[in-house]
């Protein structure tokens, strides 16, 4: 049985009903099918507006999708009792891109990383407090941050502690939409790194959600790409992503940048020297 | 000969930002100098003082909490120091910005065109009518479709890549000798990146415009860079040529830098082949 399931999904989004004009309707998601297994990481590339992020919001059961099923071990998300929802919580965590915004800016770090702890484990003051310093440790920092203010960290710093918030509970699975992409290049190799430890260290399972293939390629086992709310391809092996006919996947993979200015393509001819 | 006149010449230029407990140095000794019609890419880590520099060449920092010392020449006019009155005919005409985040760079409430029209008018002589037509024209040379549609939109009705390349086109019409980049594209998919990116690269062809490119993606300096500046902790640590760069760094964060990028499997005859 697979971790988790989602067969069929389609979703719209529309503008309010009103007396005065019809109601429009976007189709956001249509016949959305994938699974994924335990201890794997998914990356799901896209351009923006492919639907990458809504398909993240059925998946963490935010969004209850217009047709279809999404089933997480087994049991359909939307129709469970609230005793098994809130057991599923536990086991499906999610990191958003903009760390400032999804965390409490009146809450100190240590309220931050405790309040699933709070809400689901029963531990004494100084227990948690151990817990807590153990989480900061884990993602790189010292256990001293844990009096501080969301506004006194830097944005990696602050995405390592909605990190360690979604791991406090050692869940499944996380969904990781666009982590690392307000990150700089030192930092992402770094948080990419962290993931890729608690991920064979715990068993977790992973969506990365991106737009940038150099990232998602670094972490994942397997490669989705959607395009206009489908799913164009899945790759079980990530390099065939690169020599895919398709030219939604074509398109993604001629636009990654180079990693070195010989290759670039950008450039008028005239400059381009071979050093 | 007479040396070529740099377009933009900064010495020694120190930032300090005035707290309680006396200045505090954000930017020291910083020298940079943008030859026309070439790309000069910053590169740093967040925090190192890239959007400093740059919101000190154009004077946007607040003289109360901070001190800009040393000097700014752009075509032998010195900035620093410059009335607000003064500066104010410099930006937008002499100097183009554009802004990292599109979506927040407009106001939400006066249409495409209205804002367009303001700049143009702000700077020149035009008429109405006259301000129109080049920004239709300046439009449409962004490979945007449909621009006289476009000017009668607000910003939230387009997308983001769509807004930078707007953006570019109201930093670009009024031709200025240098335009400031701080990440035009980090906000953007790969996609609209690399279009983004391509504009760039025409304007700086077609008008002999110098760009300081400020990114902290080596992908994007790799695609566009003539010559790079590192940056760290308020410094320049190391400046070289593009390729010198790329091929022997020098500093050993430098080096830090170019091994933090995750690798991908992509030779160059691959690359080619998905060209």
């Amino acid at each position: 049985m697979s971790l988790l399931e989602v067969k069929q999904v389609t979703h719209t989004y529309g503008s309010l009903r009103s007396f005065w004009r019809p109601q429009k309707e976007a189709q956001v998601l249509s016949d959305v099918s994938l699974s994924l297994e335990q201890g794997t990481c998914m990356g799901l590339i896209g351009t923006s507006g492919a639907g990458k992020s809504t398909l993240g919001k059925v998946i963490l059961g935010l969004e209850k999708p217009k047709e279809g099923q999404v089933l997480f071990q087994g049991q359909d998300l939307y129709a469970m009792n609230s005793k098994v929802r809130k057991q599923m919580r536990r086991d499906l965590q999610v990191v958003f891109q903009d760390s400032y915004s999804s965390v409490n800016p009146r809450l100190t770090a240590e309220k931050i990383i405790g309040e699933p702890l709070d809400n689901y484990e029963r531990l004494s003051a100084s227990e948690q407090k151990r817990t807590i310093a153990e989480l900061l440790e884990q993602v790189g920092l010292s256990a001293e941050d844990m009096q501080k203010f969301p506004g006194q960290f830097s944005g990696g710093q602050l995405q390592r502690i909605s990190i360690a918030r979604a791991i406090a509970l050692k869940p499944k699975m996380i969904v990781l939409d666009e982590s690392v992409s307000s990150l700089d290049m030192v930092n992402q190799t770094n948080i990419l790194k962290l993931l890729d430890d608690l991920k064979s260290e715990y068993g977790l399972s992973y969506l990365f959600i991106t737009h940038d293939i150099r990232a998602a390629y670094a972490i994942s086992d397997v490669l989705t790409v959607m395009e206009k709310g489908r799913i164009v391809e899945t790759y079980n092996n990530k390099d065939e992503v690169f020599t895919s006919s398709e030219p939604a996947v074509k398109d993604l993979v001629a636009s990654i940048l180079p990693e070195h200015p010989r290759n670039r393509t950008v450039s008028n001819g005239k400059r381009v020297v071979q050093v | 000969m007479e040396k070529q006149q740099n377009a933009l010449q900064v010495t020694d230029l120190n930032v300090a930002v005035k707290t309680a407990k006396g200045a505090l140095p954000l930017v020291q000794n910083l020298k940079l100098d943008l030859k026309p019609g070439k790309v000069l890419g910053l590169v740093g880590e967040s925090g190192s003082g890239k959007t400093v520099t740059c919101m000190a060449l154009l004077q946007l920092l607040n003289s109360k909490s901070m001190s800009v010392e040393g000097s700014i020449q752009l075509r032998g006019q010195e900035l620093n120091g410059l009335k607000q009155k003064e500066m104010r005919k410099v930006l937008g005409k002499e100097i183009g910005f554009i802004m990292q985040n599109p979506m927040n760079a407009f106001t939400p409430v006066y249409t495409i065109g209205n804002q367009f029209v303001e700049t143009i008018r702000t700077h020149t002589n035009l008429t109405k009518k006259q301000a129109i037509d080049l920004a239709v024209s300046s439009l449409e040379s962004m490979n945007l479709k449909e621009p006289s549609k476009l000017m009668k939109m607000y910003p939230f009705q387009l997308s983001g890549g769509m807004l930078q390349r707007v953006m570019i086109a109201i930093s670009m019409c009024l031709r200025p000798s240098v335009v400031i980049a701080d990440e035009p594209t980090t906000a953007l998919d790969v996609t609209n990146q690399l279009q983004v990116l391509r504009e760039l690269d025409r304007l700086r062809t077609e008008c002999g415009t110098s760009i300081l490119l400020i990114s902290h993606d080596l992908g994007v300096i790799s695609e566009l860079a003539d010559d790079v500046a590192v940056m760290r902790n308020g410094r320049i640590i190391e400046k070289a040529d593009v390729f010198q760069l790329f091929d022997h760094p020098k500093h050993e964060y430098t080096k830090k830098l170019l091994q933090a990028r995750p690798a991908l499997p992509m030779n160059e005859p691959l690359r080619k082949l998905v060209i």
